[in-house]
This record gives structure tokens, sequence and C-alpha cells, in this order.
């Protein structure tokens, strides 16, 4: 016997769906304050799995540790897309006849955009993407439900360990990509299309500043903390069985690359507005 | 089992992944096809993939397009703002947004699905009931990620070129008839066509990687964990060989 029909079904339905967004949004808020509070637990309680878990983020484990793990990945990003400058930027304005100021478009695009946002992209397809799948593994198999009768504080031991390695891992992971990014531009510029390394070092640094930078830097420890932050909720959180893992994966890396890219549209036009801090004329 | 050596790994691992891409070949085209699989499998990337791939684009395209738009207007050259766009969009940005997010979000999600099956022996339950895992799991996902990476490639194009038009346009103050005129200077339909070519190619490689690496976890949780890391970087590899070989062949079509 089914209850008889409510007067309204569609406003119940609603209104059941928005009290439920706005629950979930309470539970995702909750878990990221639990998880950042716990963070001190890992650093006092569980300091060599916090350690454990930065070496196997950064160098990765079996067969990816022989080609250097997320750092390897990262470096690979930013080649093809250090490429994907130089053939651009050079074509349009070789197209114009200015193609000295290529440099320009190095020292511009590779730590306004490229760095950030690439970099964290690849923290998020490849820990981000591995912490949800061993979280909801774990999930799933009730091996988080053994260590809380354990005693472990899983929030910290689990989540709070990851959170300080990815923001370990993000300073040096930008460095690296920074670098990669403007050699490989460089290396297209100087030896593909045979531009004078005077040339272009001359522009590159007259359009290089370091408060760029220094910004790229602080953006991708902010987005190594959310990336981390979402991918452990999903993770933590999976239910469903193993296709519930998948699906907790694909949701986890949607919702952080949506979050990845609308944070770096956010801060490009905060910090660079309208004209872009261009002075040609000096 | 015979005792193999160490260095004779790396090789099995890929004659392993080629015998298990031919057998999904050879079922793609045999007649019991998993529709319904099949179909919940493309949603489900569709919906995974969707909205981050139009995010993207709308990003990464005008923010490009910006910059370099405000070199070109100080030097006065803006009706040319069109013909960068075009190269970066269609021949570059469209091609890489799709591997970004087919391999980081779609391809992940498939392989810890298997990868956590594989764990909790339900392979080899299907195995032991006579199901064909590589036809009723395999052939339906690798078939709605090359579906839906030969769609994403298109959609990522159209968006990036709007998304380059309104900034140009509204921001930069490039005459839109401009914009038009000069989007076809240095791209052309052989590079349309490469393009969407890359993207299927790459789709079908990314199913197969995420398949092949989710039926051969190993190792508990941290087993799946790791094999959604090697996913990732088998994929963005496989972008940069297909990337190059595409590249190679247009070269030689354009000569």
């Amino acid at each position: 016997m089914s209850a008889p029909t409510a007067r309204a079904p569609w406003l119940i339905r609603g209104l059941r769906s928005v009290v439920a967004g706005w629950n979930h949004i309470g539970d995702q808020t909750a878990f990221y304050i639990r998880a950042i509070i716990s963070i001190k637990d890992a650093l006092i309680y569980y300091r060599t799995e916090t350690i454990r878990v930065i070496a196997q983020m950064s160098m990765g484990v079996g067969a990816l540790a022989l080609i250097g793990g997320t750092i390897a990945i990262v470096s690979f990003l930013l080649i093809n897309t250090g490429f994907l400058i130089a053939i651009v930027g050079y074509s349009q304005t070789a197209n114009l006849g200015v193609e000295a100021l290529v440099g320009f478009f190095s020292a511009y695009v590779n730590p306004r955009l490229a760095a950030p946002l690439i970099t964290a992209i690849g923290l998020a397809a490849t820990i981000g993407a591995g912490a949800t799948a061993q979280l909801g593994a774990m999930r799933i198999s009730e091996e988080i439900d053994a260590l809380d009768v354990m005693g472990v504080r899983t929030m910290a031991y689990l989540v709070a360990t990851r959170l300080v390695g990815s923001v370990v891992l993000a300073i040096p992971l930008c460095c690296i990509s920074l670098l990669v990014g403007f050699l490989s531009t460089q290396f297209l510029v100087q030896f593909t299309y045979g531009q004078s390394s005077g040339i272009y070092d001359h522009y590159f640094h007259t359009f290089l500043q370091p408060t760029d930078v220094l910004w790229a830097m602080i953006q991708v420890v902010v987005q190594g903390i959310v990336v981390m932050l979402l991918h452990t909720y999903f993770g933590f959180n999976a239910s469903g069985g193993p296709a519930g893992v998948g699906e907790a994966t694909g949701r986890a890396v949607r919702a952080s690359l949506v979050v990845l890219t609308l944070v770096t549209a956010a801060v490009g036009l905060a910090l660079y507005g309208r004209s872009g801090n261009f002075h040609l004329s000096g | 089992m015979a005792v193999h050596h160490p260095a004779a790994k790396p090789l099995r691992e890929i004659g392993a992944f080629i015998a298990m891409s031919l057998d999904t070949f050879v079922e793609l085209v045999s007649s019991p096809w998993a529709w319904r699989e099949f179909i919940h499998q493309s949603w489900f990337t569709a919906r995974v993939s969707l909205v981050p791939a139009i995010l993207l684009a709308i990003v990464f395209n005008a923010f490009v397009i910006f910059l370099l738009d405000v070199l070109i207007l100080e030097i006065g050259a803006a009706d040319n703002s069109g013909t960068g766009a075009a190269l970066a969009v269609v021949a570059q940005i469209g091609p890489a947004i799709t591997v970004l997010v087919i391999g980081g979000a779609a391809a992940t999600a498939m392989c810890a699905d298997l990868g956590a099956r594989t764990i909790r022996d339900e392979i080899d339950a299907m195995r032991v009931m006579g199901i064909d895992p590589i036809q009723r799991l395999v052939v339906p996902r690798v078939a709605a990620l090359t579906l839906n990476s030969f769609l994403l490639s298109g959609l990522g194009t159209m968006v990036g070129l709007f998304a380059d038009l309104c900034f140009a346009v509204y921001v930069s103050g490039v005459n839109p008839g401009s914009y038009a005129a000069s989007l076809t200077l240095l791209i052309g339909l052989p590079d349309v066509i490469i393009a969407v070519i890359k993207a299927t190619l790459f789709g079908i490689a990314a199913g197969l990687i995420a398949c092949y690496k989710g039926f051969t976890v190993g190792g508990g949780p941290q087993g799946v964990g790791t094999a959604v890391n090697e996913t990732v970087v088998y994929t963005f590899m496989a972008l940069y060989v297909i990337n190059t070989l595409l590249s190679a062949v247009l070269a030689q079509v354009q000569h």
C-alpha cells in the first residue's frame, strides 16, 4: 500500500532537493573544518605516516617510481604547454612581423595561467584521483571502519596527512613547472624557429615580473589544499560498491577541475585586470 | 608459473596490454554487444566531463588570447586577433583540453571502478559464471570514451572560438568582422580533421589503458590508488605519442 499522494508533489520534491543540497554543503564544510583541525594531530601522532605519504606523493610507488611520479607528470604536461605557448605565440607574432616579442608571451602566459592551472590539474589527476580511489576502496571494504574501531584517528591518519603532503609538495612542484614551462618555450623558439637567444632573453626579462611568479606560487599552494580537500572528501564518503568508487573518483576530478578553472579565472582577473599590467613603451 | 627474469616485466606488460587491446577490438565488432552498459558509461562520461571541458575551454582560450590581444592591440594589429585564436583553439588547446578531461576525469573513474572490482575478485567471479569481462565491461567503456572524446573535441573547439570572440570583441575591442575574417589565415580543413582524429584516437587509447590498468590491479586499496595514478601517466604519454604522429601526418599532407 502506498501513502496517499501529497497535495503538491513537485513542490515537496523540489524542497527536499533544496534541503538535501543545503545539507550536502554543510557536510562538506564540516568535513573540511575537521580535516584542517586534524592536521595538528597528524603532525603530532602520525609523523611517520605523514612522511611516508609525502614520499609516496612526490616520487610515486611501484612502476611510477621509475619515472618520478607526480613531478614527472607535471613536468611532462608543462613541456607540452610550453611548446603550445611557443607555437601559438610565435605564429601569431610572426604573422604581424613582431616575432621578437614572443619572449613577452612566454613571460606572461607561463606564470599567470599555464603554471598554476596545469600544476593544479596535474595534482588533481594524479595524487588527487589516486587518493580518492584509495580512500574509496578502503571505505567500501570497511577498512576505514576497522581503523576507527582500533582507535586510530582516521581524519588525521588518512585525510590530514594527505593535506600536509599536498602543501609540502606544491611549492617545489610549482618551481619545477615554472622552470620547465619557461625552458620548453625558449627551446622551441630558439631551436625550431631559430630566433637568436639575445632577442628572446631581452624581451623575456623585460616583461617577466617577479610578483607574478610569487602569486603563481601562492596560487598553487592554495589550489593544492583545495584539490586535496575535495578529493579526500569524495573518497572518504564513497558508497555503493566498486562502481561507487569509480563514480566518486570521476565526481571528485570534475569538482576539482571546475573549482580550479573558476579560481584561476577569478585570480587572473583580480590580479591582472583588463590591461594586464602591460607597458610596451616602458 | 615459471620464474621470470625481472627485466622482462615491462615487455610482459606491453604484451598483455596489446593482447587485451586485440581482444577488445575483436569483441567490438562481434555480435553480443552490451548496449545497456555502453549507454550507462557514455552518460556517466558525459556527465563527468561536460562541465569541466566547457569551463576549461573558456578560461584557457580566453586568457591566452586576452594576453596575446594585449600585445597586438599595443602595436595596432587588432584585426589579426582571430588568427591566433583559431590556431590556439583548433590545433592546440582543443585537443589538449579533451585529453585533460577525458584522461583526468573519465579514464580515472573507469580505472577506479574496474580496479575496485578486481581487488574484490568480482572480475574472476564473472569469468567463473561464464561471462566475458572484455565483452561485458571493456568494450562498452572503450566505445563510450571514444564517442565522448570525439564529441568533446567539437564542443571544446566551438566553445573556445566563441569565448575568444567574446573576449576579443567585448574586452579588447576588436571588430567582430575582422576576427572572423582572420580565423582561416593559418588554420584550414586538414587541421580540423586532424584535430578530430587526434581526439578520437586518444579516446580509444585512454579507454584501453584505463581498462587494462583496472584489470591488473594487485595489492588491495593501495593498488587501486596506484593504478589510477598510472592510468593518468600512461594516458598523458599516449597523448604525446598520438600528437607527434598526427602532426607528422599533417606535415606530410600539407607538403
